[in-house]
C-alpha cells in the first residue's frame, strides 16, 4: 500500500541514469518537493545524495560550475557565488529546507515565483544534463520553456556567468511571501543587460530588457494577483531594476 | 528496509517501509519532540538537525536520512529537572507559549549558534524563518536566542525584567515624550509596564515568573494528545465531500469493509442521527441544532461523508478510496448576499433541525438590539450622517498543532478520549448523545495543546473517534491532515457590515446603526453567539445616545465558521474603527481627537450589551442594570502607543514622503479596542486545592490552557494568597474524572474566572492553614495568621513553616487534609482596553504595503505575569497582521479550497514580523484576582483598521474591505486616481 515502493541511492551517475528506467521512478535532489507532494504512487525514489554532484567549482575565468545537488543553503553559503544568486537561495526556502533543496531540484520543479531561477536566468544559467546520450548543455531559458528534454536525463550541474552588476525587485503580500512579481535585471561587464521575470509566465522567463517587458507578457492570474496586475507590476518593477542598474 | 541512523549520538538499525518519512520513524522510536504540523515541511514542527543542519523531517524520507546523523532536543536532556543553556533562555524569556515547536526553536538556535557564536537579529529570524508559530509572535523567541547564544557564549546576561515606564496621561497626547528614545533602547521582547499607584504590592503576582509547564515543553516531552500511543491503536481517516452542495444518494461501503486491516465504516446508514451543535458552548447550546454526525446530504467540500478506522493511516485512506458514494449534485452558493436572495438554493432543507431562524431563506440566526426605538428619527436629529460599508473575509486559526483526538475503552468500558479541546466538559457533555452513553460513561482528557485561538473550543472530530472506538472496541486515532484543516474545520465569520453614523457638527456621536450580514457557510455552530459579539463590540467602545444592530447570519455552502480569537469583535471593530477615521477625516478633527470625545471612560455604561449575547437580547434594561466600566486605562493607553510610533510624525512631509525613495509613502494609523473578560451569567470555572506533605499543594482546575499561559497565571494567584512560590503549586488541568468544571478557554475568560475561582480556593485553604497554624502557636484559632515565604505568621513574629505544618496535620495530630474548593460565575465582564497603531509604507506603483511598526497598548488591569501577558499581545498583534495583509481562505467556483496549504495561504513569518512593543497599561481592576483583566483576544481586533487607516494616511485612500493585498491597494490608489 506504501505510495514509495522502492528506494534507490546510486553512487554513480551511470547507476542513477540506470535507475531512471524503473517504472515509476521520480529523481529527488532534497525532496522537499516530492515528498510534500505525496505521490499516490507506487514510486520508485531515485535519491541523488551520493552522486558526486554536490560542489561549486570555478568554469573558466568568469564562471562558475554549480553542482545539481548543491543545497540552497550551501549556495547562499558560498562567497565566491554571485550575490544575487546568494540572496535568491536563500530567499527561496525558509531555514529547515534550504539545507535540503538542491539547485537541482529548483531547475527541475520550475516554480513560476522562483527568485533563484530568475537570478540564474540573469547570470546565464546553462544547465548540464547527463544522459544515455552523453552529456548536453542547455540553456535555462530555453529548458524552463520547454522541460521535455529533463526525460530520461539526470541535471548535473548549472553553469552561470559570474561579475556584472545586478539588481532585485519585487512586490509580495509580506516582506518574506514568496513574490507576485519579481524582477532580477544584471548589467554584464560587457555592458549587454539581461532581465528575468517570476510570476508572469508558467516558468520564471528571461525577457529582453530592451523592450518594453510587460508589452508582451500575458501573466496566468491567480488570487495573489490577476493577469492585469502582474503585466502592470512587471512594469514597474522592471523600470526599477534596470533604472538601478544603469 | 532497514536503515542505519545515529540518532542523537547512538547508531540505530531501525527498520522501515521505503515511504516512511523520519517524522514517522522517529516517533515510532519514542522521539516525541518531534511533531506533525503540515507533512508537507511548511510549519517547522518537525525540524530536528540532520548532520547538524536543519531539515524537516516530514519531508525527508526516513531512507534519505540512511548514514547520516540526526539530531533531536531529546539530545539536550542530559539531567532530570535541569535545562541546557538554550532551553534555559527560551524558559527565562517567555518564548514558549504551547510549546509545540519547541523542540525545533531550540535546534534552530542550536545550529545558528554553531553557525556563527554571536548572531544579529536578522540572522536569528533568518535561522527561525521555517518554523512557524501562530502563538509568539517570534518578539521573544528571536531575544530567547539572542541570550542562548549569550549564555552559550559564557556570558551572564542579566534577569529578565519588565522595563517600568512613567505615565504620560494629562501630559499631551500626541507630542513626542522627553525621552523619546529612551525606553526604545531595550529589548521589544520586555514589555513596558506603566504601574498604577492603586496596585497593592504583591510577591508572586506581577512578577514575570517561568511558566508551570515550561520544562516539560522545551525539552519537547510527550505533553500532547498524540504523544501517547495505546496498544492496539487504530488509525481513523475521513471521506469528505468533493461537492459544495450534494445529496448522498447511495453509499457502497462493500470494498472498503472488505479490505483486510479495516475495522469499521460509518456513514449516514448505519449511525443513528442526532441533532447537534458543535460549537463549545454552556447548556442549552444555542440554536441552531443544524448538523449530525453523517448525513445523507453535504454542504460544504470538506464536509463529513464516512469515517473508517483500519490498522495504518494508509489502509484507512485506502478504505475511504474505495467507498462508492453516488452524489446529486445540487446549485451551490458561496456568498453571503446572494445567499439571502430569492431563488437561491436552500441549504437545511432537512425537516429535523431545531431552531433554524429561516430555512428557506438560509438565515441561521438573527440579531437585534437597540437602545432607541426610533433609529431614524435619532439620525435625522444628526448634523451630519455618514454610511459606509465593510467586508471582511474568511481567514483560518492555523493551530500548527491539528485537531486530533486518541480515544479507546477503560477497563470499565467507560469510552475515554483524550484530544485537543478548549473545552474538554462541554465535550463530554455534547460528544454524550451522539455516541449514544451517559455522561457518566464518558471522560475527557486534555493534556498540552498546541494552539487553538477558537478553533478547538469546538466538537469537531470527538464524536467520530467516540464512534468508531465503539464500533471496533479498540484504540482510535484521528488526527486532521493540514489539507483537512483547511477543508473541514472552522473559520472567521465573512461579514458584510453597513454602518450609519450621526454626528453632530462638533464630532459627538448621536447615533450608530449598525447592520451586518454574516456568512457561517454550512452550519450555525457559534453563528449567533459571534455575531451578537460583533454588534457588541461594534457599538461598545463609545458613548452614544442611539444604538441600533441588526444580524442576519446566513448559511452558504463555504467552510464553516466558528470561534475564531476576538470572536467577531474584528470584523465589528474594523468597521467601526475605519468608519471613524473616515468620519474624522470628512469633519477635519485629528482622528484621536474625535475618538476621545467620544470614548468611554471610567462609569459609562455599557447600554448595549444587555440588549444582545447569548441569552437574548433584553428590550428594557433599568439604567442602573447596565454592566459599568470599573477600570478603564484608555487615556493612557493611547498616550503611550502615540508616543511610542512617532504621532506627530504625521505631519512631517519628510517622514510622509522619503526623499530618497519616490514610490514610496508613509503612514500612521490608530484605533481603540474595547472587549470583555468572559460572559457574565454564563461563564463558570471551578477549582480544587489540596495541601501536601512537604507544603506544596495540588491545584486542580478545569480551564484550559492553550498556550496561553494561563495554568501558570493560575498558580501565581494560588501561590499569592497561600505565602509560596510558584514551584509549590502543581497545576492539574483538564481531566473531567479529576478536575472540577469549567467552560473552557473562551471569551478571554481564564485569567478572570478560573484565577477567581483558584483564588478563592486557595483562600478556602489558607483559612484552614491559618488555624492550624494558630493552635500549633498554642494561639486562638481566631489569630490573625499570614502566610508568606512558605511559612505561617503569627502577629507576635513567631512563625511556623508550612513544611512543617503539612507533616503536623497529615500524620501528628487531629489529622485532616487541608484543602480549599471553590467555583467562581462571573457576574461581571470588566473591559479590557487597548490602543493600537501601526506604521506603514505604500508603495503607491505596485500596492504593496510593508508594516514597519505596531504598537500596542493594552489595560489588562494588573498583569498577573507580565511576560506571558505581553507574550499574548505579540502574538495576537502578528495573528491580525496576517488577517489585515495576507490571509484569505480563496474559494474557486466550486467551493474548493485555492489555497488550502500554509505556503500559499501565508502566515507571518519570523522573518516577516514587523517591529513590535508592548505597553501593559495597569489599571485596579475591583472584580478581577488581583485587579487582573483579559488580554488574550484584544491584541487581534485593532490591528486591521489600524494598518487600515495607515494606509489612508498615507495615501489618502480609504480601503474598505480586508485584506489589503498589494493588488486590492493597487487598484483603490487607481480608482482615486493614485495617492493624495
Amino acid at each position: 500500500m506504501s505510495r514509495v515502493s522502492e528506494y534507490l541511492r546510486p553512487a554513480t551517475l551511470s547507476e542513477a541514469l540506470a535507475c531512471l528506467d524503473r517504472p515509476g521512478a521520480v529523481v529527488i535532489g532534497g525532496g522537499t518537493k516530492v515528498n510534500a507532494a505525496r505521490p499516490a504512487g507506487p514510486v520508485v525514489v531515485v535519491d541523488l545524495q551520493a552522486l558526486p554532484t554536490g560542489a561549486v567549482e570555478r568554469d573558466g575565468a568568469d564562471g562558475l560550475l554549480i553542482g545539481a545537488t548543491v543545497t540552497l543553503q550551501r549556495l547562499a553559503d558560498d562567497a565566491r557565488v554571485p550575490a544575487a544568486i546568494r540572496e535568491a537561495a536563500r530567499r527561496e526556502q525558509p531555514s529547515t529546507l534550504r539545507a535540503m533543496a538542491t539547485v537541482g531540484g529548483c531547475v527541475a520543479t520550475a516554480d513560476p515565483s522562483s527568485e533563484l531561477l530568475a537570478a540564474l536566468l540573469v547570470h546565464g544559467g546553462t544547465v548540464r544534463l547527463a544522459g544515455r546520450d552523453g552529456e548536453h548543455d542547455r540553456s535555462l531559458a530555453a529548458l524552463l520553456a520547454d522541460r521535455s528534454p529533463l526525460a530520461g536525463r539526470i541535471i548535473t550541474a548549472v553553469a552561470v556567468e559570474t561579475g556584472g552588476v545586478t539588481a532585485a525587485a519585487r512586490t509580495a503580500r509580506t516582506p518574506a511571501d514568496r513574490p507576485i512579481v519579481a524582477a532580477v535585471a544584471r548589467r554584464r561587464p560587457d555592458g549587454q543587460r539581461r532581465l528575468a521575470l517570476t510570476g508572469v509566465a508558467a516558468a520564471p522567463v528571461l525577457v529582453t530588457a530592451e523592450r518594453d517587458a510587460a508589452g508582451d507578457l500575458d501573466p496566468p492570474g491567480d488570487f495573489r494577483g490577476s493577469s492585469e496586475y502582474r503585466r502592470a507590476i512587471a512594469a514597474v518593477l522592471t523600470r526599477r531594476v534596470l533604472g538601478e542598474i544603469g | 528496509m532497514d536503515v542505519r541512523i545515529t540518532v542523537n549520538g547512538r547508531v540505530r538499525e531501525l527498520g522501515c517501509e521505503p515511504g516512511d518519512t523520519l517524522l514517522e520513524l522517529l516517533r515510532r522510536e519514542g522521539f516525541a519532540s518531534v511533531r506533525f504540523g503540515s507533512g508537507t515541511g511548511e510549519t517547522g514542527a518537525a525540524a530536528v538537525l540532520l548532520d547538524g543542519r536543519l531539515v524537516c523531517a516530514d519531508v525527508l524520507l526516513a531512507a534519505q536520512a540512511d548514514g547520516h546523523e540526526v539530531t533531536t532536543v531529546e539530545s539536550l536532556d542530559a539531567a532530570t529537572g535541569e535545562l541546557h543553556p538554550i532551553q534555559e533562555a527560551f524558559v527565562e524569556v517567555g518564548a514558549l507559549q504551547s510549546g509545540y515547536s519547541a523542540g525545533a526553536m531550540v535546534l534552530a538556535a542550536k545550529a545558528l549558534a554553531e553557525r556563527d557564536p554571536d548572531p544579529g537579529e536578522a540572522e536569528i529570524r533568518d535561522a527561525l524563518s521555517g518554523i512557524l508559530d501562530r502563538e509568539t509572535g517570534y518578539v521573544k523567541v528571536v531575544e530567547a536566542v539572542r541570550r542562548a547564544a549569550a549564555l552559550l557564549r559564557g556570558e551572564k546576561p542579566g534577569p529578565v525584567q519588565p522595563v517600568l515606564v512613567e505615565p504620560l496621561a494629562g501630559r499631551g497626547l500626541a507630542g513626542p515624550g522627553p525621552d523619546a528614545a529612551g525606553d526604545h533602547a531595550a529589548p521589544s521582547a520586555l514589555p513596558r509596564v506603566v504601574a498604577s499607584p492603586e496596585v497593592t504590592p504583591t510577591a508572586v503576582v506581577g512578577q514575570p515568573e517561568r511558566k508551570v509547564d515550561a520544562l516539560r515543553l522545551v525539552k519537547g516531552h510527550p505533553a500532547f494528545t498524540d504523544d501517547v500511543r495505546p496498544r492496539g491503536m487504530l488509525y481513523a481517516k475521513v471521506l469528505r465531500s468533493p461537492h459544495a452542495h450534494a445529496r448522498i444518494v447511495a453509499i457502497d461501503d462493500a470494498e472498503a469493509r472488505a479490505l483486510p486491516g479495516v475495522h469499521a465504516v460509518l456513514h449516514h446508514l448505519n449511525t443513528t442521527r442526532v441533532k447537534y451543535a458543535s460549537g463549545g458552548q454552556s447548556w442549552p447550546n444555542p440554536y441552531p441544532w443544524d448538523q449530525v454526525s453523517f448525513d445523507d446530504k453535504v454542504r460544504h467540500v470538506g464536509d463529513r461523508v464516512a469515517a473508517v478506522a483500519a490498522e495504518t493511516v494508509e489502509l484507512a485512506e485506502e478504505a475511504c478510496r474505495r467507498i462508492k458514494v453516488t452524489y446529486q449534485v445540487l446549485p451551490a452558493v458561496l456568498d453571503e448576499i446572494e445567499a439571502l436572495a430569492p431563488g437561491a438554493p436552500v441549504i437545511h432543507d432537512e425537516p429535523d433541525s431545531v431552531g433554524i431562524h429561516d430555512a428557506a431563506r438560509n438565515i441561521s440566526s438573527h440579531i437585534e438590539g437597540r437602545t432607541v426605538t426610533d433609529m431614524e428619527a435619532a439620525l435625522a436629529g444628526a448634523d451630519h450622517v455618514f454610511e459606509q460599508t465593510f467586508h471582511t473575509h474568511q481567514v483560518q486559526h492555523c493551530a500548527i498543532e491539528p485537531h486530533v483526538t486518541i480515544g479507546w475503552l477503560d477497563p470499565d468500558d467507560r469510552l475515554v478520549l483524550r484530544t485537543s479541546t478548549q473545552v474538554p466538559f462541554h465535550i463530554r457533555r455534547m460528544v454524550a448523545p451522539l455516541v449514544g452513553l451517559p455522561v457518566r460513561r464518558i471522560r475527557v482528557i486534555k493534556p498540552r495543546i498546541g494552539g487553538g485561538f477558537g478553533g478547538k473550543q469546538e466538537m469537531l472530530i470527538e464524536d467520530i473517534v467516540g464512534l468508531l472506538v465503539l464500533a471496533t472496541r479498540r484504540p482510535v486515532r484521528l488526527e486532521l491532515s493540514r489539507d483537512e484543516e483547511f477543508a473541514s474545520s472552522r473559520t472567521r465569520h465573512r461579514q458584510t457590515i453597513t454602518f450609519r453614523t450621526g454626528v453632530s457638527r462638533d464630532g459627538k456621536l448621536l447615533a450608530q446603526d449598525m447592520k451586518v450580514v454574516a456568512n457561517t457557510g454550512a452550519y450555525g455552530v457559534h453563528g449567533f453567539t459571534v455575531q451578537s459579539v460583533t454588534g457588541l463590540r461594534g457599538l461598545s467602545s463609545y458613548n452614544c445616545p442611539a444604538k441600533r444592530y441588526q444580524c442576519d447570519v446566513v448559511y452558504t455552502n463555504r467552510l464553516v465558521a466558528g470561534a475564531m480569537r476576538g470572536y467577531g469583535a474584528p470584523q465589528g471593530v474594523f468597521a467601526l474603527e475605519s468608519h471613524l477615521d473616515d468620519i474624522a477625516r470628512a469633519l477635519r478633527i485629528d482622528p484621536v481627537e474625535l475618538r476621545r470625545r467620544n470614548w468611554v471612560g471610567l462609569g459609562d455604561s455599557f447600554d448595549i450589551a444587555p440588549r444582545l449575547g447569548e441569552r437574548g437580547g433584553v428590550e428594557d434594561v433599568a439604567v442602573q442594570d447596565l454592566p459599568r466600566i470599573t477600570s478603564c486605562g484608555t487615556e493612557e493607553c493611547a498616550a503611550q502607543a502615540l508616543r511610542a510610533i512617532g504621532w506627530h510624525r504625521r505631519g512631517d512631509e519628510s517622514f510622509r514622503r522619503p526623499a530618497d525613495r519616490p514610490g514610496i509613502r508613509r503612514g500612521i494609523g490608530f484605533a481603540l479596542c474595547v472587549m470583555g473578560s468572559g460572559i457574565p451569567f454564563v461563564d463558570m470555572g471551578a477549582a480544587f486545592i489540596k495541601m501536601n506533605d512537604d507544603g506544596s499543594f495540588n491545584l486542580m482546575i478545569g480551564g484550559t490552557d492553550l498556550g496561553t499561559g494561563a495554568d501558570t497565571v493560575v498558580a501565581q494567584i494560588a501561590a499569592e494568597v497561600l505565602g509560596v512560590g510558584v514551584d509549590d503549586i502543581i497545576v492539574y488541568a483538564a481531566d473531567t474524572d479529576l478536575t472540577p468544571f469549567d467552560v473552557g478557554a473562551y471569551a478571554s475568560g481564564t485569567t478572570y474566572i478560573t484565577g477567581m475561582a483558584a483564588k478563592q480556593a486557595a483562600e478556602a485553604a489558607r483559612a484552614r492553614i491559618a488555624q492550624r497554624a494558630a493552635r500549633m502557636l498554642s494561639l486562638d484559632e481566631s489569630a490573625p495568621i499570614e502566610l508568606r515565604d512558605r511559612c505561617a505568621w503569627a502577629a507576635d513574629g513567631r512563625s511556623v513553616p508550612l513544611a512543617d505544618l503539612a507533616l503536623h496535620v497529615l500524620h501528628e495530630q487531629d489529622q485532616e487534609q487541608i484543602m480549599g474548593t471553590a467555583s467562581y460565575l462571573a457576574r461581571e465582564s470588566p473591559s479590557p482596553f487597548a490602543a493600537q497603531v501601526a506604521e506603514v509604507e505604500v508603495d503607491v506603483e505596485t500596492g504593496q504595503v510593508t508594516v514597519v511598526k505596531v504598537v500596542t497598548a493594552v489595560d489588562c488591569g494588573v498583569p498577573i505575569n507580565p511576560l506571558t501577558a505581553s507574550g499574548q499581545v505579540e502574538g495576537g498583534v502578528l495573528m491580525a497582521l496576517g488577517y489585515a495583509l495576507c490571509e484569505e481562505l480563496v474559494l474557486d467556483g466550486e467551493g474548493r479550497p485555492v489555497n488550502g496549504r500554509l505556503g500559499p495561504y501565508w502566515i507571518y513569518r519570523a522573518d516577516d514580523a514587523p517591529d513590535t512593543e508592548v505597553f501593559l497599561i495597569q489599571t485596579m481592576e475591583p472584580s478581577g484576582p488581583f485587579g487582573a483583566k483579559a488580554v488574550g483576544e484584544i491584541p487581534t481586533v485593532g490591528v486591521a483598521p489600524a494598518v487600515r487607516n495607515a494606509i489612508l494616511d498615507a495615501t489618502g485612500v480609504a480601503i474598505s474591505t480586508i485584506p489589503f493585498t498589494p493588488e486590492r491597494v493597487w487598484r483603490a490608489l487607481r480608482e482615486e486616481g493614485g495617492p493624495a
